[in-house]
């Protein structure tokens, strides 16, 4: 597993994202973009290209001012990198152009931000502070025509509500990052698939079982028994707690598949709960080989199999520990 | 392309080796009912490995083939499906109920003997 915090290439963590062409015109259809607003932010290049640094400035002043922010405004290095990025970023808001390269450095600023730990209400108040700045050089510009300078910082700011939106996901997405890691470790240390005799596969379930680890258990079942030429599975359920009739279907599948490739599956460690459950619902089992508990299980396997375990006379002695 | 049944002994082998149309499953219904009775066969192996599609058709005619044949007096194993083609077929709900499977073509062999083994145990 990774370092939760390991920043990722930008290009990649979009793919990851979903961020495609399709999905990045759709945002552009969310926040209303259109002709008329691009030829309205465009007139505003020269203005953005002098003013820049002051807005960079609004935006890293208020941020210095906030204790949560620390992580980034204490590392000089880290806020040159910012700053410089946050300043393209300005540059390129009045281009017009907002297609994949524009999102790829939205979300190489959003990584940085998630790698500093700025939650999305620091980046949303300080980037308001950087809109308002904006707002009033605008707004002075258009002194003597005050709607056109409004309707010019509305078209602005839904360029800046889309990148918002990109950022917030950016952060979202990082922060549930562990999240993902540690659903994916628990799901490959859940569903093992152990031989215990030739031929004879032992499959524990644990958990709760959902349609995505349903599949899962089947498909590492299936590829097991054909790789281990197993004619019996025993499958112990004693650790899932509840079944439910969507669960039963998931393991009646599990056994029919299996069958299909000509493995046998005994169902163990069905507890009295669940038996009580299953057959309230009304659940058709009769496909459903079962016994009681795992030993049982292992023992009928052996049975099936030709196997005959006989106790020595007496206990060896490595058991004297 | 028809499919090409072997004989050995007691045995038909019929080996799937591409996907096959309709008809040529019909076909190698009609033939291996023929083949059955003719060279008092009592044994027949049906071998999927090939396939990676077992489509609803594939299903239901690899059943009958199994039911004709057992009325005939030969008992049929299907050998080979493959796992990604269990799970769809299970998804799909064809469950080859009452036919006998078995991993490859050795464990069907073996799954005959066992059966005919037990027929004739308690007959």
């Amino acid at each position: 597993m990774g370092d939760g915090t390991q920043m990722t290439a930008p290009r990649s963590l979009m793919n990851d994202m979903g961020l495609s062409n399709q999905n990045i015109e759709r945002r552009q259809k969310i926040v209303g973009l259109d002709a008329a607003d691009l030829a309205r932010i465009k007139a505003m290049q020269d203005l953005v290209a002098r003013d820049a640094d002051d807005f960079v400035k609004v935006f890293f002043n208020y941020l210095a001012g906030l204790d949560e922010a620390r992580p980034l405004t204490s590392n000089r290095a880290l806020t040159d990198q910012v700053q410089r990025l946050k300043r393209e970023h300005l540059i390129a808001m009045v281009k017009g152009e907002y297609g994949p390269t524009y999102v790829e450095q939205r979300v190489a600023l959003g990584a940085v931000y998630s790698k500093v730990g700025i939650e999305p209400r620091i980046f949303l108040a300080a980037f308001h502070q950087l809109l308002r700045a904006m707002g009033t050089a605008i707004m002075k510009q258009f002194e003597r025509a005050p709607m056109d300078g409004f309707e010019t910082f509305m078209s602005i700011k839904k360029v800046a509500f889309m990148d918002i939106g990109i950022i917030v996901d950016v952060l979202i997405y990082e922060r549930e990052r562990v999240i993902r890691q540690q659903q994916e470790a628990i799901r490959e240390l859940s569903t093992p698939v152990l031989q215990i005799r030739d031929r004879l596969l032992l499959l524990p379930i644990i958990g709760v079982i959902d349609t995505h680890r349903a599949r899962l258990i089947t498909d590492n079942l299936l590829r097991a028994i054909r790789a281990n030429r197993a004619k019996v599975v025993v499958m112990d359920v004693t650790g899932v707690s509840t079944i439910d009739s969507k669960v039963a279907n998931h393991l009646l599948q599990t056994v029919t598949a299996a069958r299909l490739m000509g493995a046998l599956v005994i169902v163990t460690g069905l507890s009295s709960d669940v038996a009580q459950s299953l057959v309230a619902l009304g659940i058709e089992l009769t496909k459903l080989n079962t016994v009681g508990d795992l030993q049982g299980g292992v023992e009928e396997a052996e049975r099936i199999l030709g196997y005959r375990v006989k106790q020595l006379v007496e206990p060896a002695a490595s058991s004297l520990a | 392309m028809p499919v090409p049944i072997l004989k050995q002994g007691e045995v038909l082998i019929a080996s799937i080796q591409a996907a096959l149309s309709d008809r040529d499953l019909a076909a190698l219904r009609d033939e291996l009912a023929d083949r059955v009775g003719r060279f008092r066969i009592r044994g027949v192996v049906v071998d999927v490995t090939a396939l990676d599609v077992l489509d609803s058709f594939a299903s239901r005619t690899i059943r009958s083939i199994a039911y004709i044949t057992k009325l005939r007096g030969a008992d049929t194993v299907v050998v080979g499906i493959q796992p990604d083609v269990a799970f769809a077929m299970v998804q799909l709900g064809l469950t080859l109920d009452g036919v006998v499977t078995a991993l490859d073509l050795e464990e069907g062999l073996e799954a005959l003997r066992l059966i005919r083994r037990d027929a004739l145990g308690t007959g």
